[in-house]
């Protein structure tokens, strides 16, 4: 099967500091790929060069086997890659369902239906279907998380890049959304990149991981062989595993 | 938020006062304090269009002003043409301005815009004095002939432009462009990551805006006779943002009930001649302090809720 999108050599430096170094790695469509690291190893760099948020300096990207190097962010979603931020960017002072009735008038969408039902019905399916008519500036940090998923699915994408969608959640709210996403992937034939850093979720979730480290491409393979590589050991796992052992655990490292 | 039937309610009523007003009061000096305030009623709904509703403040409205008026200015006096050309020119030459400041500026994050538009009114300011042999310098051209002879029909003219101005701009607010311009103020990186070309949207809005500010500026010009270097004054961009507030930011109707209101605050403050100043500033003060999201909007999404 050809590749959904084609990482080559990919790298970008900002001033002295290499943030991200000859990444290469390829999805096949219908994946879920996790990229794994440590805080500063390029993760959301390399998301922000692929949606094209940062140009790049050498290298390739291919999707669905087209460049989309130096195009612009709005150019790559409407080719069919979208994304959500690590922190959630609402659009403040406008509802809910304005939120991604936004996301249905990009080009690419702009003719499939109204708008303002097609981003009711995507609200029904990330289940915030109730709070549509709610103004974004009060809505909890979790629903943010579903709404911006929402939004990111108004494009249509094939490929999904979800950045770190687990963030600043509390332990109850972390299944749902982990579910949530596996059902996308199933009825949207969704191909999904996710950055993590809470490996119990990963382990669920992703059937590949791209491992990071100070801008590298550590390691590539199925997350158990990941979690035991020495090269990850070392950058992510190792020097967390000593401060474990002063303090006790915390964070997603606790399910290691 | 969908046009109810008491927004048209509230539209033809005011429209109705606007239209009764100079008949009821009478006198020429009237008429013309409310034609300008009219002008000053499609400068400040324009700039709502563009900085309201995207929050990317335009410091420098009086470039478009400037330039519609003295577009309206030298086909009139220099060319002798009929004033009605004005009313094509004058935004055409207003839009060729929003083009030339938006293209560079408006691609940038921060504020290059606000900064550029600010200079851009202050150079074009300067560069009618330097160029006095054909722009009259700091007396401007003078001896433009009115749109309408007697004032009145002049106003009623101006009223009309001023309505279909906020029907025009009210309409494409409430349409998808308007949800659109309305998340870019939210947050522009999301836009992008929505699949939406947040630059195109702002540069076309931007040419919108210039267009009616250029109308405004052709009606102002065919009113006062006259058009000289303030009208590209820094002053003159300041006092239609102050409106703007006042009558309540992202609303189009609101900016332009805070024109009207400004206006004829203004001329009703003359009773307190030296005083007059202070009395204005305070009341601004007030409004600030006391109803920072204006006074026209708010107090009608009040009366809205109270009806429905």
């Amino acid at each position: 099967m050809t590749a959904l999108l084609n990482v080559r050599d990919l790298s970008k430096r900002f001033g002295g500091l290499q943030a991200v170094k000859d990444v290469s790695f390829s999805l096949a469509p219908g994946t879920i790929t996790g990229v794994l690291g440590p805080n500063g190893a390029g993760k959301t760099t390399l998301f922000n060069l692929l949606t094209g948020f940062i140009g790049f300096d050498s290298g390739s990207v291919e999707f669905d086997g087209r460049s989309i190097a130096r195009l612009a962010p709005h150019q790559i979603v409407n080719r069919g890659l979208s994304r959500t931020f690590q922190l959630a960017r609402p659009f403040m002072g406008m509802t809910v369902r304005e939120n991604v009735e936004v996301a249905c008038l990009a080009p690419r969408v702009r003719h499939r239906g109204t708008p303002r039902a097609r981003a009711q019905a995507l609200l029904e399916q990330v289940g915030l279907g109730a709070k549509a008519e709610q103004l974004v500036d009060v809505l909890p940090y979790g629903d943010l998380r579903r709404l911006e998923i929402a939004r990111a699915l108004a494009t249509n994408p094939q490929l999904l890049l979800l950045d770190e969608p687990f963030a600043g959640l509390g332990g109850s709210e972390i299944e749902p959304l982990a579910n949530l996403i596996k059902s996308l992937h199933r009825s949207e034939r969704l191909t999904i990149l996710i950055i993590e850093h809470k490996l119990r979720e990963f382990m669920q979730l992703v059937s590949e991981v791209i491992a990071m480290d100070f801008g590298e491409v550590v390691a590539i393979g199925p997350p158990a062989m990941i979690v035991r590589h020495p090269r990850v050991v070392e950058a992510y796992i190792g020097t967390a595993a000593i401060e474990r052992t002063a303090q006790p655990a915390e964070d997603g490292l606790g399910a290691l | 938020m969908a046009i109810l039937l008491i927004d048209w309610v509230g539209a033809v009523l005011a429209l109705l006062v606007l239209a009764a007003a100079p008949l009821a009061l009478g006198s020429s000096y009237i008429i013309g304090v409310l034609t300008v305030a009219l002008c000053f009623g499609i400068w400040a709904a324009s700039w709502d269009f563009m900085s309201g509703l995207t929050g990317r403040e335009n410091f420098g409205h009086s470039l478009f002003i400037g330039a519609g008026a003295y577009a309206a200015g030298f086909l009139n006096v220099t060319f002798g043409l009929s004033p009605w050309w004005s009313l094509l020119a004058a935004p055409l030459v207003a839009v060729f301005f929003s083009i030339l400041m938006g293209f560079p500026t408006l691609r940038l994050k921060g504020p290059y815009f606000a900064l550029a538009m600010l200079s851009g009114a202050a150079v074009m300011q300067n560069l009618t004095i330097i160029f006095s042999e054909y722009t009259g310098g700091q007396d401007g051209l003078n001896g433009l002939e009115p749109l309408l002879d007697p004032p009145l029909a002049q106003y009623y003219f101006t009223l009309a432009c001023l309505a279909l101005t906020a029907l025009v701009l009210k309409f494409i607010a409430n349409s998808p462009w308007g949800t659109i311009l309305r998340a870019i103020r939210g947050d522009e990186a999301s836009c992008q990551a929505a699949g939406i070309n947040v630059t195109f949207y702002k540069i076309a809005s931007l040419m919108i805006s210039a267009a009616f500010a250029g109308v405004g500026a052709a009606l102002y010009a065919h009113y006062q006779l006259q058009v000289g270097p303030d009208l590209f004054a820094v002053v003159l961009s300041i006092n239609i943002i102050i409106m703007v507030y006042v009558g309540g930011m992202g609303s189009i109707y609101g900016p332009i009930g805070g024109a009207v209101l400004l206006n004829v605050l203004t001329e009703v403050l003359r009773g307190f001649s030296e005083y007059r100043l202070w009395v204005y500033t305070l009341v601004l003060i007030f409004i600030v302090f006391f109803m920072p999201q204006g006074l026209v909007a708010p107090l009608w999404r009040r009366i809205r809720a109270v009806t429905r």
